[in-house]
């Protein structure tokens, strides 16, 4: 290590000595003015690059406004050839001339034009460190996350543009050194946040850099990787193989150069970072809402590969380690396969074995470890599907974990507790939550109201349930704190508004309650004995809060002077909003009941309030006042209106947490519905989250036969045809313009917005893709086309829905539409043919086979009109089986018999079905599945029955 | 994947290093943050806690050294054991590179301190992964300077 400068170190060494504060800043004037004096003079290189050093302290201290006088400095340092005077050069630009206020652009603009020349000059130099130095400068100095950019028709732009042609070379030459290379590709990728727009032709040269077979090369390279493959995900699979070699070579097979092992685990950090690459791309989401990455998108080879590679990390993290640094490792990689391995092996003994191993972990010793195995069993738990049940019988220990001496661990454990929450559980689960919430400490409580709160709403099942459990969490979540904030966020209050006001029959059993809480407070009971008891909670502003409105509005459904003393009770008590919205009601109060004996109270409260020292409790008291005093009862009834309903479609709580309201499990969720029922009935409200009206027709007949109409009304008529190969389903869409025939209109922007299957999207029962896509401008017709791959057995709930829009005359339209894409749809005779004999002894012997309960699946279904055994056997071809007459045309019971190959690209299955007529009308079928799948009897026989029903 | 910040705080709370690899804090935000997180993490400091905490968008992985915090502010889909053994690579680089390292060299060679840094971290991003290879380039480096 060099020698250190002198005069420097004194310098420090002062200030470290200075008795207090008034001593350093004396000492520091002193420099700055020695400084002054020296910088107006002439001074070599080594004095120079020791007074900028003193500035920086000095600044670095925190007196920052005195340090003006390096800035120029600096410059010069920067322009000198020399190598030590460059290094503190760009350190000084860095230390003395950081962000501090204004626009974020302004600084980035500010910069470029200072220090471009400089840049450009030392990018281009010809010895390697300089370039170095440079190119740090442009990957730490330019770097920002607000999501500030500079355009193309930015002032700046070419000098942007300029660097990012240079950088790009240095990533790309085949001449450039590894260390230029990292640098380069860490820079570019700061570079391209603030200035994107990185032609795409040469996106496939940068993706190269996972090859190169240098380890810091390649990580550093994963940054710039995954932003390039985010925007253009159509590259994806092409990164996949190189991934899979590398990790498979470092993990499997152990190969990876001695310098790069650390405490015996080689090259940690490439091997998170390739395994965290491969869990963002499965978890981002394409610009169209589909997951960047999926199964399908690996070949058999790089699958293998990856799950060899979890498999071995995870055997590794139980071999013993050496020492704290070998064992974070290793614990490292395991979580880290642990998160993808969901992605890459659906089986459910897979993630059973997951799930155990790491309920295992969480009452370990270490608390690290507890707090990476909730974390990982939360992210398991949200990725896949049904899991939440697993957890039930642990509930008693991760409640446990609330009371952790971590505060770390116990928000952990609370996120944990709410996603694996389900609809049994989430009743016993909020109730203990509530019991919770006053042992909860300050930083976790607001958290803790708003989950509560999100919970109750997802999984009730019951209104008044959900309305007397919020304002249970209002009673007991207390007032403000120190700081002015309260625990329960305003989103948590203004919702049980809403539902109160759009729900007709809770409202009187709201405002019972509301009254009872304020006058009774909740106090505590379960005082568990083992922890401290709870401190005093203040008065409950946002239970005043909903009082204020939902008596204002409802007071006439409880006792007039009852509900009136119990808020006016609460008035001094509460901060100035609520006593502004408190002001309010008692005007709704004195014009509802305007002969009550509270009148007189309120008129003096108005009046009292005059003298508020708060403009908006005067403003209001004085306007109550006037209107107070008019006679005119019709004039305050006009003034005082009832609350319109509100007309909001998802509920701000699940913004507030980020999350997504189509959670699974949330669908019978009779909040939504509450919410929304006021919704629907009011004036211009033309939001509908279901499908168009008129879908049912076309998606019906798609069921039976292979073209038709698939939609029609005044503007577009959509005609199907479908055409199946195994387990290749293609449908055929043409879109006619109806509006163009009458009205000679254009129809424009005609989009193809989504089209979602409902499948489970870690292992997809069938991928759907977008073959042809419609032109966006339709004068008479235009055509589309998806195919659709059945993979394994489709549930009848799983069909695709598609969105369209389009405008025509001004009018902006969209279709939700269905498309019938089920099981039976992969059914195919292959031109078998079958006689009554042989359908028989296939029948027993799938019978003996599989067993009544899971080879067979009996129904019955009645069809809208009568039928005779000819229709049914067209019917049955139609669907694709091989069919056997069992009973004459005219003959009673109608039998038939049909028999088929199930078509799915992981396996086939054999089907026959027996349709039997009850009765003697000839419209009530039994219908018998037997199938050599298991479960697969069930879902024919559903599907057969719909397809009968809708005849 | 990134890291937005590394700090590093003695106990009385004064910044040791400081390098923000995010350029839109204003001055009031980063001393406001580096204070709030030394009360967060000197709080923090007994045996059973983790060497994890959230704080605003981050988590702050860190890790005591004598009297030193280590800091390291990550992203919240980062993995936090790796960016823990980040921290005590740099650690051991520097402990080799000052020669059995104590607070007192980090004050006097400050501006040394980020010459290493940025052979390790660079753009908020796990730069070198080779502790020889680390050495080796800061020795050329100082041979430069």
């Amino acid at each position: 290590m060099a020698p250190q400068m002198k005069g420097l170190t004194q310098f420090i060494a002062d200030l470290r000595n200075a008795k207090d504060t008034e001593e350093e800043q004396r000492r520091i004037n002193l420099e700055i003015n020695n400084i002054h004096s020296k910088f107006s003079g002439k001074v070599n290189s080594y004095d120079r690059k020791k007074y900028l050093c003193k500035l920086m302290y000095i600044y670095l201290l925190g007196y920052t406004d005195q340090v003006d006088v390096g800035v120029r400095e600096s410059f010069q340092l920067l322009s000198s050839s020399n190598y030590s005077e460059k290094q503190l050069g760009y350190l000084a630009v860095q230390v003395l001339q950081p962000y501090r206020q204004g626009r974020v652009k302004d600084f980035l603009v500010t910069q470029m034009e200072q220090m471009h020349s400089i840049l450009l000059r030392d990018l281009k130099s010809d010895s390697e460190p300089i370039n170095c130095l440079a190119i740090n400068h442009i990957a730490s100095h330019y770097r920002v996350n607000d999501g500030t950019t500079i355009g193309q028709n930015d002032d700046t732009a070419p000098l942007w543009q300029e660097l990012v042609d240079i950088i790009y070379s240095y990533c790309t030459s085949p001449i450039s050194t590894p260390i230029i290379k990292s640098k380069a590709a860490l820079a570019l990728n700061s570079l391209l946040k603030v200035f994107p727009g990185l032609q795409n032709n040469w996106i496939p040269r940068l993706l190269t850099l996972l090859d190169n077979p240098d380890i810091n090369v390649m990580t550093s390279s994963i940054p710039l990787v995954e932003m390039l493959i985010t925007q253009e995900p159509r590259y994806i699979r092409s990164i996949l193989p190189s991934i899979s070699r590398r990790l498979y070579a470092i993990i499997v097979e152990q190969k990876c150069p001695e310098d790069f092992f650390y405490y015996n685990t080689p090259a940690p950090w490439l091997v998170i970072k390739l395994l965290q690459l491969l869990e963002r791309l499965f978890v981002s989401q394409k610009p169209d809402g589909t997951p960047m990455l999926s199964i399908v998108d690996f070949d058999h080879t790089v699958l293998g590969e990856l799950r060899a590679i979890v498999a071995q990390s995870i055997q590794n993290a139980g071999q013993p380690a050496r020492g704290l640094p070998n064992r974070n490792s290793q614990s490292a990689i395991l979580f880290q396969s642990v998160s993808l391995a969901v992605f890459l092996d659906a089986s459910p003994d897979a993630i059973d074995g997951a799930v155990a191993a790491l309920l295992g972990l969480i009452d370990s010793q270490d608390t690290n470890t507890k707090y990476l195995a909730i974390d990982a069993l939360i992210k398991l738990t949200r990725r896949s599907t049904g899991l939440e049940s697993r957890f039930d019988s642990r509930m008693p220990q991760i409640f446990q974990l609330l009371y952790d001496k971590d505060v770390s661990v116990r928000r952990k454990a609370l996120d944990l507790i709410c996603t694996v929450c389900h609809a049994e559980t989430a009743p016993n689960i909020v109730g203990k939550l509530l019991d919770y919430f006053p042992y909860g400490d300050f930083s976790i409580k607001q958290e803790l109201a708003l989950k509560i709160a999100v919970v109750a709403e997802t999984f009730a099942t019951d209104t008044t349930w959900y309305v007397s459990t919020m304002l249970r969490l209002l009673s007991i979540g207390g007032g403000y704190n120190a700081n002015g904030n309260s625990f329960i966020s305003h989103e948590v209050w203004e919702r049980i508004v809403q539902i109160v006001v759009n729900n007709e029959e809770l409202q009187p059993k709201t405002t019972k309650l509301v009254v009872s809480l304020l006058k009774n407070p909740i106090t505590r009971t379960n005082t568990d004995p083992k922890k401290a008891p709870p401190p005093p909670t203040g008065t409950p502003e946002s239970l005043v809060k909903v009082a204020a409105v939902v008596l204002g509005e409802f007071c006439n459904t409880v006792d007039p002077e009852q509900s009136f003393r119990v808020l006016y009770d609460h008035y001094f008590k509460v901060s100035l909003v609520t006593r502004a919205m408190l002001l309010t009601t008692f005007l709704k109060y004195l014009v509802k009941f305007p002969d009550a004996d509270f009148i007189a109270d309120i008129v003096d409260l108005f009046e009292v309030e005059t003298m508020s020292l708060d403009l908006e409790i005067q403003t209001r008291a004085h306007e109550y006042l006037m209107l107070a005093t008019q006679p005119s009862q019709e004039f305050k009834r006009h003034v005082v209106r009832p609350l319109p309903v509100f007309v909001q479609e998802e509920s701000p709580l699940y913004k507030r947490l980020g999350l997504d309201a189509r959670r699974p499990g949330a669908r019978a969720n009779a909040v939504a519905a509450a919410a929304a029922r006021g919704a629907v009935e009011a004036p211009n409200n033309v939001v509908n989250s279901g499908l168009t009206p008129g879908w049912q027709a076309g998606y019906s007949r798609m069921l039976h036969y292979d073209a038709g109409i698939f939609f029609e009304n005044q503007l577009v008529k959509i005609l199907y045809r479908i055409v199946k190969d195994h387990h290749q389903i293609t449908y055929k869409f043409s879109v006619i313009n109806n509006a163009g025939k009458s009205a000679n209109t254009v129809i424009n922007g005609f989009t193809l917005l989504s089209i979602d299957p409902q499948c489970d999207n870690i292992n997809p029962s069938y991928v759907i893709t977008t073959t042809e896509s419609p032109d966006a401008t339709i004068s008479t017709k235009t055509s589309m086309e998806h195919v659709v791959k059945i993979r394994h057995i489709v549930e009848n709930n799983q069909s695709p829905r598609m969105t369209i829009t389009f405008t025509c005359g001004g009018s902006f339209n969209q279709l939700n539409l269905k498309i019938p894409v089920t099981l039976l749809r992969s059914l195919s005779s292959g031109g078998m043919q079958i006689s009554l004999d042989e359908f028989n002894i296939r029948w027993s012997q799938i019978g003996s086979q599989l067993g009544p309960d899971a080879g067979e699946r009996v129904t019955e279904a009645t069809i809208p009109h009568r039928c005779n055994s000819s229709n049914i056997v067209r019917l049955l071809t139609r669907l694709g089986f091989a069919v056997v007459q069992g009973s004459p045309d005219d003959a009673m019971p109608i039998e038939v018999y049909g028999a088929g190959i199930l078509n799915t690209s992981s396996s086939n299955y054999g089907l026959l079905c027996k349709l039997t007529s009850i009765g003697v009308d000839g419209k009530t079928f039994r219908i018998a599945v037997r199938c050599t799948g298991g479960g697969v009897a069930e879902i024919i026989a559903d599907s057969l029955r719909e397809v009968l029903m809708a005849q | 994947m990134s890291i937005n910040f590394i700090l590093v705080l003695n106990r009385q709370g004064k910044t040791r290093l400081v390098k923000w690899f995010n350029n839109n804090y204003t001055a009031g935000e980063k001393s406001r943050m580096i204070s709030e997180i030394h009360r967060l993490v000197g709080s923090r400091d007994s045996k059973p806690q983790s060497n994890f905490v959230e704080y605003q968008q981050n988590k702050l992985v860190y890790r005591r050294y004598a009297g030193l915090y280590f800091i390291s502010a990550i992203g919240p889909y980062d993995n936090e054991l790796s960016y823990l053994e980040s921290l005590h690579f740099f650690v051991e680089i520097l402990d080799t590179y000052f020669d059995n390292v104590c607070e007192l060299d980090l004050v006097l060679n400050f501006y040394k301190l980020y010459v290493v840094l940025d052979e390790i971290y660079l753009g908020g991003e796990i730069h070198q992964i080779s502790k020889s290879r680390v050495l080796d380039r800061l020795t050329e480096l100082e041979a430069l300077a």
